[in-house]
């Protein structure tokens, strides 16, 4: 059980998780400069917050939160809108709160998934939002590049009411949507 | 708008920048970048443009798609340029410490020398940001990225995170513009001007669901691929494209390290000695 514990936080480091991870980085970039509707200044609706959920659910919380890092990254390197590690480290936490679904029994890959797990699931959201977004960025937008707090604080207000709606009004479909699908191929049936 | 396709580069051209080593190119690049975060300072800004312009120019783009991708920088930075003078219109104040207003809008709304300033200064930095980040990606292939990544001792399963997520990027973009058109073809609506926020998002779900699984499904036939090439088995691994440095990367690589060595010199000084002025402001 102990064991366990530890591969959910940290995710198995084979092969399969190593692809997965550049998979989820690379959707994410894509979903980032394609699939976004922009809000405020540097900040979309972005439906890239989804990689998280399905990266963390079938592989584990680190994971998720190195493919949001490299996803931020490449987003960054072809979109054009400048360089923000701030940002990258933001999204590593918020991937990390995300992905924490295995460590209060949501066993996506085992088909499990109950609406408790949902509620679960919303409130770390919102709460990992703010964490990450509120807290977290704010710190190193100081650190790295000094001042713009007000703006920093704008963007990371409208990064975390855009982010926790598309977190919970696409994740938690998304994760019944997995969890029916991994319990089909199961072929255990509910008596 | 299938501008990665071109950008990201899987075979070398023979150019000058190409030719270099893939160790070099990755430590330009973060110390250019590392050179760009630090500074809000024209006078270091318009060098690293001019440099990395230069690189771009002299590597043989494919000028077309440079040239979108261009146009939607400007325009995307113009736009945030704007949000921001909305969102904090006395800017120029913090950064410059004096006002010099030209017009006055309202109490709240006015125009000042300093936010001018600051705000080209922005903008240059941005463009700086974008010019450096794209010699870098028309210059280097994933592998070489992730040789240079792993010569810089990265864990090589992170380095592999890296250029296979690089490698991949083009692919899931065309993915998602097929899966988009099919779903337009279907009668969903994405077109700002036409649909509500609210519904575009309720549409870009529909595109959502079939691009994971698309994605998902491909995991498992690379992992199986790299597997069976042994992937994960030693402590440390070799690349193909990892070659000798010719005497162009040593120059290089030593320029590099003098720019990296300044670098850290100027983060130091202005801790130590703070500038009077949050920048450089010659008005």
């Amino acid at each position: 059980m102990e064991k366990n514990w530890i591969t959910y936080l940290f995710g198995k480091w084979n092969t399969q998780t190593v692809v997965a991870i550049a998979i989820g980085a690379a959707l994410f970039g894509v979903l980032m400069i394609y699939g976004s509707i922009t809000v405020f200044t540097n900040t979309r609706l972005t439906t890239a917050m989804i990689v998280p959920v399905v990266v963390g659910a079938l592989y584990g919380a680190l994971p998720a939160a190195i493919a949001l890092f490299f996803g931020n990254m490449f987003a960054d390197l072809l979109a054009g809108w400048g360089f923000w590690i701030d940002w990258s480290i933001g999204n590593f936490f918020l991937g990390l709160f995300v992905g924490l679904l295995p460590l209060y029994g949501a066993r996506v890959k085992d088909g499990i998934f109950k609406p408790l797990h949902a509620v679960i699931f919303g409130v770390i959201a919102v709460v990992g939002n703010a964490l990450a977004f509120g807290v977290l960025t704010p710190i190193f937008t100081v650190l790295l590049y000094g001042g713009e707090l007000t703006i920093t604080f704008m963007q990371a207000f409208a990064a975390f009411a855009s982010n926790s709606i598309v977190l919970i009004a696409a994740g938690i479909p998304v994760l019944f949507a997995l969890a029916a699908s991994y319990r089909r191929s199961s072929g255990l049936r509910k008596e | 708008m299938n501008q990665n396709k071109f950008l990201i580069q899987v075979t070398l051209q023979d150019t000058f920048l190409h030719r270099l080593n893939g160790e070099t190119k990755v430590r330009l690049f973060v110390v250019g970048l590392v050179a760009v975060i630090m500074s809000f300072d024209l006078r270091i800004l318009v060098p690293i443009l001019l440099a990395s312009s230069l690189g771009v120019l002299f590597s043989k783009p494919n000028w077309k798609s440079i040239r979108i991708v261009f146009l939607i920088v400007v325009g995307v930075n113009l736009l945030n340029l704007f949000l921001f003078y909305l969102a904090n219109p006395s800017l120029g104040e913090y950064w410059c410490g004096e006002n010099t207003i030209i017009h006055q809008f309202s109490t709240r709304y006015y125009v000042s020398v300093e936010t001018l300033w600051y705000l080209l200064v922005r903008f240059i930095k941005m463009v700086t940001s974008f010019m450096v980040s794209l010699w870098f990606i028309i210059t280097i292939t994933p592998s070489q990225f992730a040789a240079g990544l792993a010569a810089h001792r990265v864990p090589y399963k992170v380095a592999t995170i890296v250029s296979l997520g690089f490698r991949y990027i083009p692919d899931i973009a065309r993915d998602y513009e097929n899966i988009k058109l099919s779903m337009q073809m279907r009668g969903v609506e994405l077109d700002p001007k036409k649909a509500s926020i609210s519904k575009r998002l309720k549409q870009s779900l529909l595109i959502l669901i079939p691009l994971i699984i698309t994605s998902f499904d491909r995991v498992s036939t690379i992992a199986n691929g790299m597997d069976l090439r042994g992937f994960g088995r030693g402590k440390r691994r070799s690349y193909y494209v990892e070659q000798d440095p010719t005497v162009w990367d040593k120059r290089v690589r030593f320029i590099t390290n003098v720019i990296f060595i300044l670098s850290i010199v100027y983060i130091v000084g202005s801790m130590i000695w703070p500038a009077p002025t949050n920048m450089w402001c010659p008005l």
